[in-house]
């Protein structure tokens, strides 16, 4: 016997005994007759219940042991939060390194262009000073060896501090790889749960903490696209 | 084997900032004819085909990774004795003696100086013996 057979066979008792309280007016064997029907119900709905939660633990079990979630949770997601605080710190160092490069350089090819300037100018009276001319070459020349030798140096640092790209691309794209299982593994969720996508909530006017830098390919409203757009807006605005 | 500046190099990196990078170092050097490849996988047929004195690779690529790009070389015939400087990141120990087991001739770890890669590379080719042109 089929599960919609078996049940309007187990109901028909009480519909029966239900028709019988009408048919006599009896109040009292109408409400037990009533309770014995909805009983029924509320059981069958119980287990209708009980077997959807039932097969939603059995797919969450099968998920939790296909997708390493639990090792997700617990050490990968924290492992990458470590990688990218160090990418951070790989990216700034570089940044300071550089600009300490610079910083060191332009004093000294600065010393030698003031030096270049001050000859070229004697240079043009140098009948009256050819002797002091001559030794002041001879330090110019001094002066142009030692610190274009220093600043060829400085040079070579400022490449080598361009390799943190390398690094902080590699650990990157690790992160990547993390981003994309969680992905996997969130979808997977949403599927076995049957959730709904709400629509995103959407924050009333600006954030006060800002919202970063554009990035290409990301969606951010409107946005200005370079600093003749901010001019012509301010302008605009009377500023 | 000639000059410095007649060497053939292959420099193989996925990340083009790192391949500029050593390049740079390598052109101050006085090596001169310096060729690049994004991963293992183009640089193989690139060192079957052409006329390379030395490799330059990094470990972690996409394709090929270093390593196995080294056991292609030293498999070669033609390529078996071709100097290889692994330039690396990868800093494991069970790594570095892996590389040693392949064959590698040098190992630099990432972040380097521009000192230690030119002692590495004197130092492969002081122990090789000059090879006809």
């Amino acid at each position: 016997m089929n599960a919609v057979r078996q049940r309007a066979v187990s109901n028909a008792a009480w519909v029966e005994a239900l028709r019988h309280a009408l048919a006599h007016n009896d109040d009292q064997a109408f409400m037990t007759a009533l309770d014995g029907l909805n009983s029924l119900q509320d059981s069958s709905v119980m287990s209708g219940v009980r077997q959807v939660a039932s097969d939603l633990q059995a797919a969450l079990e099968q998920f939790q042991s296909d997708s390493r979630l639990v090792d997700l949770a617990e050490r990968q997601v924290p492992d990458a939060r470590h990688r990218l605080a160090h990418v951070l710190k790989l990216t700034d160092d570089a940044a300071h390194r550089t600009m300490d490069l610079v910083e060191q350089s332009c004093p000294l090819i600065d010393a030698l262009t003031r030096e270049a300037e001050r000859l070229s100018t004697t240079g043009v009276d140098s009948s009256l000073h050819r002797d002091n001319l001559t030794a002041d070459m001879a330090r110019f020349l001094g002066t142009a060896l030692v610190n274009t030798r220093a600043v060829r140096g400085k040079l070579t640092d400022v490449l080598l501090a361009q390799g943190y790209q390398d690094l902080s691309g590699q650990i990157i794209r690790g992160v990547m790889k993390l981003v994309d299982e969680l992905e996997l593994a969130l979808n997977t969720l949403v599927r076995i749960g049957n959730l709904q996508v709400l629509p995103a909530r959407q924050e009333p006017g600006t954030s006060p903490q800002g919202h970063g830098p554009v990035v290409p390919g990301v969606a951010h409203g409107h946005t200005v696209s370079g600093q003749q757009d901010v001019d012509a807006m301010l302008s605009g605005l009377g500023m | 084997m000639g000059a410095l500046s007649d060497m053939n190099i292959l420099v193989v990196d996925d990340f083009s900032t790192m391949r500029r990078i050593i390049k740079g170092l390598l052109l101050d050097l006085g090596y001169g004819n310096i060729t690049e490849a994004d991963d293992g996988l183009t640089a193989l047929p690139m060192l079957k085909a052409g006329n390379f004195d030395f490799l330059i690779t990094d470990w972690n690529m996409p394709g090929m990774p270093g390593v196995e790009l080294l056991r292609q070389v030293r498999a070669d015939e033609r390529l078996s004795k071709l100097p290889v400087l692994m330039l690396t990141a990868e800093a494991k120990r069970e790594q570095i003696v892996e590389a040693a087991q392949a064959g590698v001739s040098g190992y630099v770890i990432k972040p380097f100086t521009a000192a230690v890669l030119k002692e590495k590379i004197e130092k492969i080719f002081a122990n090789r013996t000059p090879t006809a042109a």
